[in-house]
């Protein structure tokens, strides 16, 4: 999909109309397209205004139960000065839209077997928006996003078919000293087959890319090992874990 | 991120009450739950509604409002006025909420999905019946006079039943491409006659 293709898909994106896949690349064009950024604000407005057709009074328990929730909740702290703030908390930054054409780069010449790309390995690298759309052409290509708390977010994209997947993640925090992740594909009867390690860009960036059997996964899952990974997830470490 | 766009210099005033809810949204992200309270009272009845419209059934909707806003209650320091006016920031986080729930929870057919559709094509005089009968109400459905049939149709598929762009293009037997752009068509003389950009 190219610039002024992705740019006609402004009005769905305003009234949440895209399906995962599209809204991965839409926002990760916003985040370079000022144009877009600038109508998107202004049709959400709009599309704001559709809800005074359908005002009606919140039960008085939901305002009772929030509240005694929210005093049990710290809110966040302010964004880093001079950060990029996004037009809500999934949009990608500004360099995630070349991480994921490289990432499509490594889907294209995947071989098989598990193997996990560190992100750093990937950001010298570019595609075409050919190559890119190529790629997300795939007849079962497929999304699914975690949130792993805060601002954190790891989205897959993956074909059960071309037996890839990549993890995109954003704002992750690094593990503790000592610590890494790793990338498990979990099957139905309990077995964990280790997909590989990976670490967060000192941004929180996360990009990496597996290959394997998943056809017979019914999960794949994030856990916090000791450095160098473990055969198995540690009991309790996993993180997160995605059904796909 | 900037503004391109003339008449969006600056962070967008827009909407009755919008510097007051600007001020809450500042007083909750230092942890004042009085102005928290104040802020869910001026919008919540906007929220729920959309919300509830949504996802149809009152206890989801309840639960959705909720999430909401302790969303808001924990991101309130993240508002960025640049991006929106506090109200439009809340619904844009409500409505993806309310969207992902339904899609979620999806498992029955397009057929069915066609039947539900046909059902509720015109959910703007069935909320008429509910919704008090403002001014601001008529002055949208007005608005969405002066859209053709088929954008209005596009729009109120895909904001108030959470269908993709795909999916109406198939409910309304459109080329895909052509469903997008009634969305886009349609939202932009529904901003243009409400003045959303330049209030």
């Amino acid at each position: 999909m190219n610039d002024h293709e992705l740019s006609t898909l402004v009005g769905a994106y305003a009234l949440d109309a895209l399906d995962e896949p599209e809204r991965t690349l839409f926002e990760a064009h916003l985040a370079d397209c000022t144009e877009c950024t600038a109508e998107v604000v202004s049709l959400r407005a709009a599309a704001a205004e559709l809800s005074h057709t359908t005002t009606i009074s919140a039960p008085a328990a939901v305002r009772s139960e929030l509240l005694s929730t929210i005093s049990r909740v710290r809110p966040l702290p302010p964004p880093r000065a001079g950060a990029v703030t996004a037009l809500n908390q999934r949009l990608p930054r500004r360099r995630l839209w070349p991480a994921i054409a490289a990432a499509c780069a490594l889907i294209a010449i995947a071989t098989t077997g598990w193997a996990v790309q560190e992100h750093r390995q990937l950001t010298g690298h570019r595609v075409s928006p050919t190559a890119l759309s190529s790629v997300f052409d795939s007849a079962d290509l497929a999304t699914a996003t975690v949130s792993l708390g805060g601002s954190a977010h790891a989205t897959l994209i993956y074909s059960k078919a071309k037996q890839r997947v990549v993890l995109i993640g954003q704002h992750i925090p690094a593990p503790p000293a000592g610590k890494t992740y790793q990338i498990w594909m979990l099957g139905p009867n309990g077995s964990a087959i280790s997909g590989g390690v990976f670490r967060p860009d000192p941004d929180g960036t996360v990009l990496v890319q597996a290959s394997g059997d998943l056809q017979h996964t019914a999960q794949m899952g994030i856990s916090v090992e000791q450095a160098g990974g473990a055969s198995r997830p540690t009991p309790g470490a996993i993180v997160a874990d995605i059904a796909i | 991120m900037r503004f391109t766009r003339a008449s969006s210099a600056g962070p967008a005033p827009a909407g009755q009450g919008a510097p007051e809810l600007a001020e809450l949204l500042t007083a909750s992200a230092r942890g004042d739950e009085q102005a928290f309270a104040r802020l869910y009272d001026q919008t919540s009845a906007r929220v729920y509604g959309m919300v509830l419209r949504v996802v149809r059934d009152p206890a989801q909707a309840a639960e959705v409002t909720q999430d909401v806003y302790l969303q808001v209650w924990r991101e309130a320091a993240r508002f960025d006025a640049n991006l929106g006016t506090v109200l439009s920031w809340l619904l844009m986080i409500a409505h993806r909420r309310a969207v992902d729930r339904v899609r979620s929870a999806r498992s029955a057919t397009l057929r069915d999905d066609r039947y539900a559709a046909t059902q509720s094509d015109r959910p703007y005089d069935q909320v008429a019946e509910r919704a008090h009968a403002n001014l601001e109400a008529q002055r949208v459905h007005n608005a969405l006079q002066d859209l053709t049939e088929s954008q209005r149709e596009a729009i109120s598929l895909a904001y108030f039943a959470g269908y993709t762009h795909r999916e109406v293009a198939v409910l309304l037997d459109l080329p895909l491409g052509t469903a997008k752009t009634r969305i886009r068509d349609g939202l932009i003389r529904l901003r243009d006659a409400l003045g959303v950009a330049d209030e």
